[in-house]
């Protein structure tokens, strides 16, 4: 990757992070490499336009949004501490770990991720994803020009299947609801990039 | 206890009926064998009958010759002539037996449920070959050219059409290596120990050698596709399970033809060396990855061809039958594997097939393949039965009873060993309940016993088919009816009824492109990644080479609506409430009714003229049915259920008038005064499982309309939305008269609805067919 690798030493509060998002050591020391590959003029933090240089992401109908999710509302950096805690929320769930009722719910649980996911919907961050929101969603995943009233009646019948409380939006819980049957295999895939990471950092070496 | 005297009834009846076909069968068959006494050395019962047509032709005209050397004989007013028919009678007889035999376990409900239905029909098949046997004729057997060409490949590709995709990819390596090492493992594992076996003194079977053994072991070791599919069928397992197993009697295909090939050519030469071995590796690729490809090449030209048939409607099902059948003998030509070339096939072709094809060919296809596949299995249950009694047997305790012990066993340890391989890199690991039932529904059948039916004749070989069958049968009986209550009793995940829904397809697709976005964030390389990059070919380049007209450029989310659609305006329409049609053709006649829209017009329609010919066309085709039957019954007339399977008629009647009481309790709550378009209120299952349930606030017509609870699953849904309903009525408004309600009031909506049904009613009651309409006009239901 050209740039010098990183050692532990170089990475600020690495044991925390460790301890927080359950990351190896090797998987921290990657993400690391790949922060400072992003964070071309080295200044330590992450800007959108950083993101924007990923010409895969540039393709993706939703790309922005996914950048938009790195970044806190209001927040213009990201560092690195950040962008780990926001990778580890597709770390796979770990069944076996007991649940430590004291410690905060690790960031990869399923509702975590479910959350993050619903986020990502939810531009606005009021809990529920209005019709208008949806409607955006849609815009951007059909690329091609569509006629604007199967575009309302797709999220039309798209609200209406899964609205539960007749508010005319989804709430996390709806949200929660109608994935749930199949994420048993999605989120599994939601999961699966890390464990490719795994597999990659054996060939990196 | 209402129900006992019908049972008692029923099964008597049916028993009856069982029993004359049995008569009437065996009496045909042996008057039939008496007439030409030619069913001794084996005939094939499908043979191709050339030879004999001549021979029949060449009796009957030397027939016909020494009748008129005779004196002038009386003009026969009626004669017999059976050799004419015969064999297509035959056939035809067999087909029908099969087929009553399947029609009669079903309606025996308590027997259905306790026994697979495998099981009765092999049991059915012993029963036949033994009363033909002593008749003393001989009865056809499972010839391995039948079972191989003609009653296989309609299971496989019904199996490889409708196959899950997105399961099946997900899970690929894991199927892959079950398939691959589980296949490799139980051959030599079974193969190394038979001959262990058959080196312990006083069990005779000293001159069976290492490669006979292996041979055998190649060929017992194979999962069966068609034996799994007939047990897993009927005990709903999760979709995991069902795909690790099926998929594995799928792709073991390529192993078990490589090794077959393999110990046989070597059981001749006597030795084997490693070149031989490396070369076996070589052909194993050569026979996977070829019959891949062929499949492939296959399906590309008829997904080509469906591509220009959109004015030859009528025939398109027969190109995908055979394309499929052709990819599968073009493979078995090179000796590659028939069944993952067809596979490949079917795989390959429907996305493109039915995105071209008319409504009625999906549906054509689709019931054919269900019909050929189900007949093909009953004949290949019932003629392993009849085989087994037919064919020579050599029956060795040791050597029979050692090979089920060792089947088992190396069944199990194989699971064991490879799942503890496998979940070191899968996410989903296999918990020990699922290594169970994969072990357990290792299931072994029909091919077994034809590949075995192909070995050269000798003493071994009675003594291989009598091993064979002994574990077709115990793998079938035994494990298949244990199946279902083990399931039960480990409390084994069933498999989800899941609504198809636009929710579903939204949010997959959007978590694809979220996770594809992290990957490249990562700068990963990954599943994703690549999965997104063949989507992007595929939408470029594949899908406008391929799919017909203005329909390729259509995004998968926008097709999977209109079929959505498509199949509630179907399925409205058949309820009967013709008067209204929400939604359902929004995307159609909105474009008709609102010429002020028109102006800010689409690039690209939304929906081409002949979809929208088509919803035309079905929706006419339905309401012009319903008028008529709207006509004749009354409204508090219980209405004829078109979907008569699956449902019995006394519950439908009292969910009919639960719902007849619900509506009218609607009717009579005051609706909220600023929503009064109509509503629907939709609950969606695939395929058949559909109901739809209309709730009307407020009409100016004030007709009910009929709720339409289609399974008894679906019943249960409706009572769950009523009840959440019952509070308010739930009001569905189109897209753009949504928009009109919040500015308009109550009164002037109410006249625009009026005079939206009556712009509806204009827009369906278009002018008849024209002359450029789809050609399956002589197809009207």
């Amino acid at each position: 990757m050209g740039s010098s690798r990183s050692r532990m030493d170089d990475i600020p509060h690495a044991q925390q992070l460790i301890h927080e998002t359950d990351f190896s050591a090797a998987h921290l020391l990657r993400l690391h490499q790949r922060f400072k590959f992003l964070d071309k003029y080295q200044t330590g933090e992450l800007r959108p336009r950083d993101f924007g240089a990923i010409p895969a992401l540039a393709l993706n109908p939703i790309g922005d949004r996914i950048i938009g999710a790195f970044f806190s509302p209001g927040r213009e950096t990201l560092d690195f501490p950040s962008f780990v805690r926001i990778l580890a929320h597709f770390r796979p769930t770990d069944p076996n770990r007991s649940r430590d009722s004291t410690q905060q719910e690790l960031a990869n649980s399923r509702t975590r991720k479910l959350k993050f996911a619903f986020q990502l919907y939810d531009q606005d961050r009021d809990g529920k994803i209005s019709r208008a929101e949806l409607l955006q969603v849609l815009r951007a995943m059909l690329e091609t020009q569509v006629v604007e009233e199967q575009l309302q009646s797709i999220a039309e019948r798209a609200i209406q299947e899964a609205d539960l409380d007749k508010d005319d939006a989804i709430s996390f819980d709806e949200f929660r609801r109608i994935v749930f049957f199949f994420f048993v295999f999605c989120l599994q895939s939601l999961e699966k990039v890390n464990i490719d990471h795994k597999m990659s950092i054996r060939f990196l070496k | 206890m209402a129900v006992s005297p019908q049972f008692v009834r029923g099964s008597s009846s049916a028993f009856l009926t069982c029993l004359l076909l049995f008569t009437t069968f065996v009496s045909v068959s042996v008057v039939a064998g008496e007439n030409n006494g030619t069913w001794g050395d084996r005939s094939r019962v499908l043979q191709v009958a050339e030879k004999k047509g001549e021979e029949v032709a060449d009796s009957s005209v030397t027939h016909h010759q020494s009748n008129s050397s005779e004196h002038k004989k009386v003009f026969p007013v009626l004669s017999f002539n059976y050799d004419h028919v015969r064999t297509p009678f035959e056939i035809s007889l067999w087909i029908l037996l099969a087929l009553l035999m399947k029609l009669g376990f079903h309606i025996i409900p308590r027997v259905s449920n306790v026994v697979p239905e495998s099981c009765l029909l092999i049991v059915v098949g012993l029963l036949v070959g033994g009363i033909i046997k002593a008749i003393g004729e001989e009865a056809p057997v499972l010839d391995a050219k039948l079972f191989f060409l003609y009653l296989l490949p309609p299971i496989i590709l019904d199996a490889g059409y409708f196959l899950p995709i997105r399961h099946f990819m997900e899970n690929m390596g894991t199927i892959l290596v079950f398939a691959v090492v589980g296949t490799l493992w139980n051959a030599f594992f079974v193969g190394g120990m038979m001959y262990a076996v058959c080196q312990i003194e006083g069990a005779q079977l000293g001159e069976v050698d290492l490669l006979s053994c292996l041979l055998f072991g190649s060929i017992i070791s194979a999962v069966d596709p068609v034996a799994v599919l007939a047990v897993f069928e009927e005990i709903h397992i999760n979709e995991l399970l069902h795909i690790l197993v099926f998929g594995e009697s799928l792709l073991n295909d390529a192993v078990t033809v490589v090794l077959y090939h393999l110990f046989e050519e070597f059981s001749h030469a006597g030795t084997v060396t490693i070149g031989d071995a490396l070369l076996g590796v070589v052909c194993f690729l050569v026979v996977s990855l070829g019959g891949i490809l062929v499949g492939f090449f296959y399906g590309i030209l008829g997904a080509f061809t469906s591509r220009f048939t959109s004015h030859t409607r009528v025939i398109e099902p027969l190109f995908v039958f055979l394309y499929s059948y052709m990819a599968y003998l073009s493979a078995e030509v090179f000796h590659l594997s028939g069944i993952m070339s067809l596979i490949a096939c079917g795989v390959m072709m429907r996305p493109y097939v039915e995105a071209n094809i008319s409504h009625k060919s999906y549906t054509t296809i689709k019931y054919f393949l269900k019909m050929w596949s189900s007949v093909s299995e009953t004949l290949i249950f019932i003629f392993l039965g009849v085989s087994t009694v037919a064919g020579p047997h050599a029956w060795n305790w040791t050597f029979v009873v050692f090979t089920v012990v060792i089947c088992l066993v190396s069944r199990v340890l194989g699971v064991i060993g490879l799942t503890y391989v496998i979940n070191k890199f899968r996410i989903v690991k296999l918990t020990k309940k699922d290594q169970f039932i994969v072990a357990y529904g290792g299931l072994r059948g029909a091919i077994a016993f034809s590949l075995g039916f192909l070995l050269t004749n000798s003493q071994m070989k009675n003594m291989f088919l009598t091993a064979i069958i002994t574990v077709i049968f115990f793998t079938v009986f035994v494990q298949g009816m244990t199946i279902r209550p083990l399931v039960e009793l480990l409390a084994v995940k069933k498999k989800k009824e899941s609504k198809g829904s636009i929710n579903e397809e939204i949010h997959t697709q959007f978590l694809d492109h979220l996770l594809t976005g992290i990957e490249d964030i990562c700068g990963h390389y990954g599943h994703h990644h690549w999965k997104d990059k063949l989507n992007r070919f595929n939408k470029t380049y594949v899908k406008r080479l391929l799919i017909a007209g203005d329909r390729s450029t259509e995004p998968q989310l926008i097709s999977f609506y209109n079929k959505l659609e498509m199949k509630q305006a179907m399925m409205l329409v058949e309820s009967g409430s013709a008067a209204k049609l929400p939604t359902v053709v929004s995307s159609v006649s909105v474009q008709n009714i609102q010429p002020k829209d028109s102006t800010r017009r689409r690039a690209i329609p939304s929906i081409s003229k002949s979809r929208e010919q088509e919803i035309r066309k079905i929706l006419r085709a339905n309401l012009q049915k319903t008028r008529q039957r709207l006509r004749s019954y009354s409204r508090h007339d219980l209405m004829m259920d078109p979907f008569e399977d699956n449902l019995s008629e006394v519950r439908f009647r009292k969910q009919r008038v639960e719902m007849e009481r619900r509506m009218s309790h609607y009717l009579t709550v005051p609706a909220n005064r600023q929503e009064t378009t109509p509503v629907r209120k939709v609950c969606f299952e695939p395929e058949h499982k559909v109901f739809t349930y209309i709730t009307d606030g407020e009409s100016p017509k004030g007709r009910t309309s009929r709720p339409h609870p289609s399974s008894p699953d679906a019943v249960s849904l409706l009572y769950e939305e009523s009840q959440r309903d019952n509070q308010r009525s739930v009001l569905r408004a189109k897209g753009d008269t949504e928009l009109r309600a919040k500015t308009l009031d109550n009164q002037e909506q109410q006249e625009q609805q009026e005079e939206e049904q009556v712009k509806l009613s204009r827009c369906l009651s278009d002018p008849g067919p024209n002359k450029d309409e789809e050609g399956d006009g002589s197809f009207h239901s």
